[in-house]
Formats: C-alpha cells, structure tokens, sequence
C-alpha cells in the first residue's frame, strides 16, 4: 500500500507537469486536442493524490511503523480519532493535505469552468496545476511521507500532546481551506492577465471562491485563538506569534480585496488595485507556508522538521515577480477612464477601508519578519512583541471599526452633508448614550482602558448604524410592497443578499472586537498555592480546593484532575475540573483547563503545579466577554452564508446575457 | 513482478490512455477557441455595464427612499445614470443593427 501511496505520488506529479505545458501550449497554439488532453489531467491528479492520501491514512490506521512520518506523529495507544487528524500533524503530511485540499479544488473549478470561457479557463487550470507542481515537487523529493524505516519499530513516537484536541480535526482544516481556497481568484486573474481577457469577468467566476476561502480563513483564525485559549493555557487566545499573524494578514488583505472588488463591478475602475490585491493575498498565503516551514522564525506553530524555507521563499519570489512583470506588461488594458464622483460617497469609504486594512497587515508584517531583518543587519535576532503591534494596530482597528459603522450610511457615489448629518443622527446619538452611561463605571486609567472605553462607544455606534439601515430598508419596503415586518425584512434580506448578508457580518466583527477590548483591558488573574480544603477570592467568586484526584486514563495517559468549588455570595456555583496530563515518553505535561463561560465572563482555572502532599498552585483569570468573540464568529458565518447563497436573480440576468449574446452571435456563447 | 508493480503498470497505462486519445482522436472542431471578435468583447462588456447601470439605478432609489442622498443629488445622478444607460443601450442597439446588417 505505501508503495502504490509513493508511486502515485511520482504519477500525479508528472501529471500535473504534463498538465501544465499542454494546457499552456493548447490556449497558445489554439489547440483543441492539446486542450482535450489537458483537460484530463486535473481529475487524474486529484485521483492520484487522494490513492496517496488513503495509503498515508492507512498506514496511520493500522500503526504502520515502518513509515517515519506514521512513526514520528502516531503510536498504537493514540485515539483513532487523533491517528486520523495526525495525517496533518506534521511537515510532511499536511503538505500532502494541502496539496490534496488543492486537486479538490482543482477538480471542482474544473468541473465549473471547462465549458465557459476557454481564453481563459486553460490558463487558469495551467496555473493551478503549477502551484500543484511545485508542492508535489516538494513531497516527493524533499520531504516524501512515505520515507521508510529499514527496521520498524514496534512502536511510535506519539502525537504531541498539545495537538491531541478536538481543535486540531478542526482549525487546520478550516485555515487550510482558507488558504488552499485563494489559489483559485488567484490563478483566475493571472489567467486574465495572460488572456488579456481584462474586463470584471474572471472576478465574476471566482467571485463565490474569494467568499468561501475568506470564510475559511477567518473561521480558521477564530479556531485557533479558541484552541489556544483551551489547550495552552496562558489565559489568553492570541499572542501575535509569527504563524498567527501569517493566517492574519491573508485575512486582511482579502477583506480589502472584498470590498473593493464592489467597486470594480460598479464603476469598472480600480483594476490594477484589485489585481495587486487578490495577488498579494496569495503571496501572503505562501509566505505563511514559509513562516511554518523555514524554521528562520521561532513559533510554536512550527514544524518540528521546518526546513523548506528556502523552496518557498524562491516560490514566492518566482510569484512575486511573474505577477508585477505581468500586471506592468498589462497596465494600458487595466487602465480606467472613470473617477470616484465624490469624496463623501460609500466608494471612498471603502477606499479607506482597503488602506486601513493593508496599514493593519503591513505593520504585522513588518513586526513578523523584524527578527530576520534584524538579525541580517545586526546579528542579533530581535523578537516584537504584543506591545509594538497593540500600539500600531489598535488605533488602525479603531478607525476601521467607526468605518463600519459609516459604510452603511453614506451613499453609494455622493452623499450629501445634510443627509449625512440626518443619517448620522441616531448612531451618534447611541453612542453618545452609551459613552455617558458606562463612564461612571468605566476605569479610564491608562492608554488600554481609554482604547477599551472608544471600542464599545463605536461598537454602539456601528451596531446602530447597521440595525438603523435594516429598519429604514425595512420601512421602505413595506411602504412600497404592502408588506408585513417580518416580510419586508426577509424579502429585502433575500434580495440582496451580499448587503445584508455582509451587514450581519458586520455585526459579527463588532461583537468580536467587544470581546477583545472587553476580555485584554478588564481581565484579572491570580496564582495561589493551595492546602486542601484552603480558599481565595477573585473578583467575588471564592474558589476553594477541594480534592486532587489521579486517573490512569490509558496505558500511556495520566489525569490529575484537582476538584475547585465555586462559590459566589455564599452558594455553590459551580465545580472547576483542571488537570494535568502526563503523557509517556513525553517530557512536558500538559495543562487542561477547565473554563465556566458566561455571557459577561469567563472563569478561567489552570493547575499550575501540584506535590505529592496533594497541595497545589491554582491559576485562575476572570477573562471578561471573551465569549463574544466566539458568538461573533457565528454571526459572521451566518452571514457569510447569506452572502453566498446562490442568487436567483443573479443567475437569470448571466443566463439573459448568454441568450442575448448567442441570438447575435451564432458560436456558442462563452462567459 | 509483484501485484503492486503490476498495479503501477496498470495505472500506468490507463494514464497514459486517458491523456493521449484526444491527441489521436478524430475531432469535430480543430481550434479551441475562434479569434477575438472585438465586436463580440464590447458587446459582452456592454451587456455587464448595462446591467450594472441597471442596478445602480435601483441603489440610487433605494439610497433616496432612505433619505441618505438630498433630493437634487438624487435627480442629478439619476440623470447623470439613465444618461450612461440610454448611451449603453444606444451602442449596443448600434452593435446589433451592424451585426444584423451583416448576416443579412
């Protein structure tokens, strides 16, 4: 079964090759048959990757020792249920995951797009199948799953018991389908740009695509800042490590190309600005593979075997200077003749917002690769932390977050300041409420706390503006259709989904930057070395410890679970369950926490350490609304589903132009 | 030979089928794509623009009964809107009339 794992492997990467050229040579030579036989490829690939994925899943199934990878990540006591997710746990085999996730993607564009535009379709699969190369290229040659043990051992290593979490079947899946996902806009544009075929077409075709990898992208960030929050227990969720800031910067980069592709397909303008975004985001999407696998920046989300880094940086390099080359060679097609009508219009604000989104992504980026420019220039490896990107992007966020409030309420081309003053009215009105009701109550200290007290006066703001606009749009419709409430609000909903859809996303973001300012300015914590039966306070609970109990889970996992009451004015609350868990053969224990979430706080309890006298160091932090955050991500994939749904009407004004085109054009229309 | 050799022969084969049948095959087009007609590009372009000059006609309304653009701005964008729609539908009439002209 390895065997045909590695051999199919080896198939899919000469595939991929052949792909590549023939479909390059058939758009080039206008070759049908060279099309033909190109078009084949991508479902061979996918086919020959997945053979390879179920061999690699098999091995990890039936405790195949004689694979070092199987071996490294897996041992016999490991939950099926790990053994399955271990296919990703290290270098080797999520680059197979990636590169599976890529053929899938690969066969379902195929499937979508062979019969439309064949300018650029070939070029687009060409791309994709290039990228695919590049990552056989590197499973096969550098970095090959199915390396063999000459004598296996009877057993294996393990899976670091920090990745054994049910977060870790969810969050590098979701990240990488983010990831993966970007490849297709952006094969898509460069298609466009080799093809020539420069109108808003190719964003039309991946319009879907861009939406769902951006979907993926930001889940996969909220993952894992929710399994950092569970599994590391420091207490917090995101620490502006170098891999958390490469899934970070895509996201924001992509949020930019979002709305500022809107303005493309209104006014056909900003081509090249939409073009460097969309190419820039999967620039970020590899620099993140980088980041993991180069070894070149400390993370605790590197692989243990991160030496790839010099393939990826001359990938990204290869990309990087393709793509200006091209859009350089094309700037006379993305020229465009038409201008922004006003300053004060919906359009500017959105111009706003794709600066303020990449000042966001550029100071992370900077803070992220300052150790290696340090170190090239100094020789010393000099490390920014939370401070330098709290002080830089905090106030960038802030402004961001009063834009999404304004959005909504400026008018798409001009806005007048009388009606702005009269739209304006009510969400300034709300969070001047707000501001003057939680002032008393607010401690506005240091620059942290005064930040905090702005996020949830804007947060009032936004959140106003947007019901506002559901309520005006509402009210108008009924006026207009002699509809109920509940009809109108649906209907309008429905008609325009990507509006309102992305309104209730809005929604989403505010709740979670509440989360953030409410959980990193008014957060306690304490450490106490506690006797059985001993006591504390914090912040009116009383914790109490009661019992340390041991449990031999399984033959290589040990529970030490301490028992803490919760007590809040003299009753029992609730029981805290933290443990350690000792893992054989692993040197560290690892820290479960245990975490009573509520709507205002989070009561957060670490076992820190305990002795054999069964005393014990108990660490508890009272973490204020940070379970906004993770309603927030909800309502943000809520939304998002209503943006994506499939529009009726859309699809019957592309079908009436296809109609219209081939009633005075007889060859067969092509969109 | 063993069964997993004989496995990759078999896929090998069946690769090698799938991709070059096309290549010797009998085909009924010979060319994948016919050459651009800049005649059919603008009218594709003209038809998305009309379309999108369509719909931003509606936002201009929508944003009016929403109170959020004054009502001489209103009146002038429209304009300004249903001016770029006449001068699309113009053209693209203009593209038909040729083309039509040219069957016949």
């Amino acid at each position: 079964m390895n065997d045909i794992g590695e051999f199919t492997l080896l198939l899919a990467l000469a595939t991929a090759l052949y792909g590549c050229i023939a479909y390059v040579m058939s758009a080039r030579g206008n070759r049908i048959d060279l099309y033909l036989s190109a078009d084949k490829t991508p479902f061979i690939v996918w086919v020959c990757v997945t053979i390879s994925s179920i061999c690699l899943w098999k091995a990890f199934l039936t405790d195949d020792f004689s694979l070092q990878y199987v071996w490294a990540y897996s041992n016999r006591e490991l939950d099926t249920f790990y053994k399955v997710s271990s296919f990703w746990g290290g270098q080797k085999g999520s680059l197979l995951f990636w590169t599976l996730l890529l053929s899938t993607y690969m066969l379902v564009v195929y499937f979508q797009n062979r019969n439309k535009n064949l300018r650029v379709v070939p070029y687009a699969m060409a791309v994709m199948l290039i990228i695919v190369v590049f990552f056989l290229f590197l499973i096969n040659f550098s970095t090959n799953p199915f390396e063999r043990i000459p004598l296996p051992p009877e057993d294996g290593r393990g899976l670091n018991p920090l990745l054994q979490n049910y977060w870790m079947v969810i969050h590098p899946p979701t990240l990488y389908l983010g990831y993966v996902g970007f490849t297709v806009p952006f094969a898509f544009a460069v298609a466009a740009l080799i093809s020539k075929d420069l109108d808003d077409g190719w964003i039309r075709m991946t319009r879907k695509w861009t939406l769902i990898s951006w979907f993926f992208l930001c889940m996969g960030n909220l993952f894992g800042a929710s399994w950092a929050y569970v599994e590391l227990g420091w207490g917090g969720y995101w620490a502006w490590d170098p891999v958390e800031n490469a899934a970070f910067m895509p996201l924001l980069i992509a949020t930019a190309f979002l709305h500022s592709v809107m303005i493309q397909e209104k006014k056909d303008m900003m081509k090249v600005w939409n073009m460097s975004l969309i190419l820039l985001t999967f620039a970020m999407t590899i620099f993140g593979t980088f980041i993991t696998r180069s070894g070149l920046i400390q993370s605790v989300h590197t692989f243990d075997e991160a030496t790839l880094g010099y393939y990826f940086l001359a990938f990204l390099f290869v990309i990087i200077t393709a793509c200006t080359t091209l859009i350089i060679a094309r700037l006379p097609l993305l020229k465009s003749t038409n201008e922004l009508d006003s300053f004060f219009s919906r359009e500017s604000s959105f111009l706003f917002n794709n600066l303020l989104l990449l000042g966001i992504a550029f100071a992370t980026f900077w803070g992220t690769i300052f150790p290696i420019i340090s170190e090239a220039v100094r020789d010393v490896k000099i490390t920014v932390g939370p401070p330098f990107y709290n002080q830089v992007n905090v106030p960038i966020g802030l402004a961001l977050l009063a834009l999404i409030g304004i959005g909504p309420v400026i008018a798409w081309r001009r806005a007048t300041l009388s009606n702005l003053k009269k739209n304006f009215f009510k969400p300034i009105l709300a969070s001047l409420i707000v501001a003057i009701v939680l002032f008393p109550f607010i401690p506005l200290g240091n620059r942290a706390e005064i930040y905090t007290y702005v996020t949830f006066v804007l947060c009032a703001f936004v959140v106003t503006s947007i019901f506002t606009e559901f309520y005006k749009g509402t009210v108008s419709r009924m006026g207009l259709h002699e509809e109920s409430v509940a009809g109108a609000l649906t209907a309008m909903t429905w008609r325009n989904k990507r509006r309102y859809g992305g309104y209730i996303v809005h929604i989403g973001v505010v709740l979670i930057f509440a989360g953030i300012a409410g959980s990193q300015a008014y957060g306690t914590h304490t450490e106490k070395h506690l006797q059985l039966g001993e006591s504390f306070e914090i912040r009116g609970y009383t914790i109490k410890y009661e019992k340390l109990v041991a449990i031999e889970a399984t033959n290589i996992k040990t529970r030490i679970i301490a028992q803490l009451a919760v007590e809040r004015d003299g009753n029992r609350y609730w029981t805290g369950h933290p443990e350690k868990e000792f893992y054989k053969g692993q040197n560290q224990p690892v820290s479960e926490v245990d975490v009573l979430s509520t709507w205002k706080e989070d009561l957060y309890m670490i076992l820190a350490d305990f002795q054999e006298d069964e005393s014990a160091t108990i660490k508890v932090y009272v973490n204020p609304m940070v379970s906004w955050m993770w309603t927030g991500g909800w309502i943000i994939a809520f939304g998002t589903m209503i943006s994506m749904w499939p529009d009726r009407l859309e699809q019957r004004r592309r079908l009436d132009r296809i109609r219209k085109q081939e009633q005075l054009f007889p060859s067969p229309a092509q969109e | 030979m063993g069964f997993s050799h004989f496995l990759e022969l078999i896929l090998i084969v069946a690769i090698l089928l799938i991709v070059g049948v096309p290549l010797f095959g009998k085909l009924k087009f010979q060319r994948l794509v016919e050459p651009v007609d800049p005649t059919i590009e603008e009218y594709k372009h003209l038809l998305v623009r009309k379309e999108e000059t369509l719909i931003s006609i509606k936002e201009l309304e929508f944003d009016f009964n929403t109170e959020k653009i004054s009502e001489p701005d209103y009146k002038e964008l429209l304009n300004r809107l249903e001016t770029e729609a006449t001068g699309i539908l113009e053209h693209l009439d203009q593209l038909e009339q040729r083309r039509k002209k040219k069957q016949a």
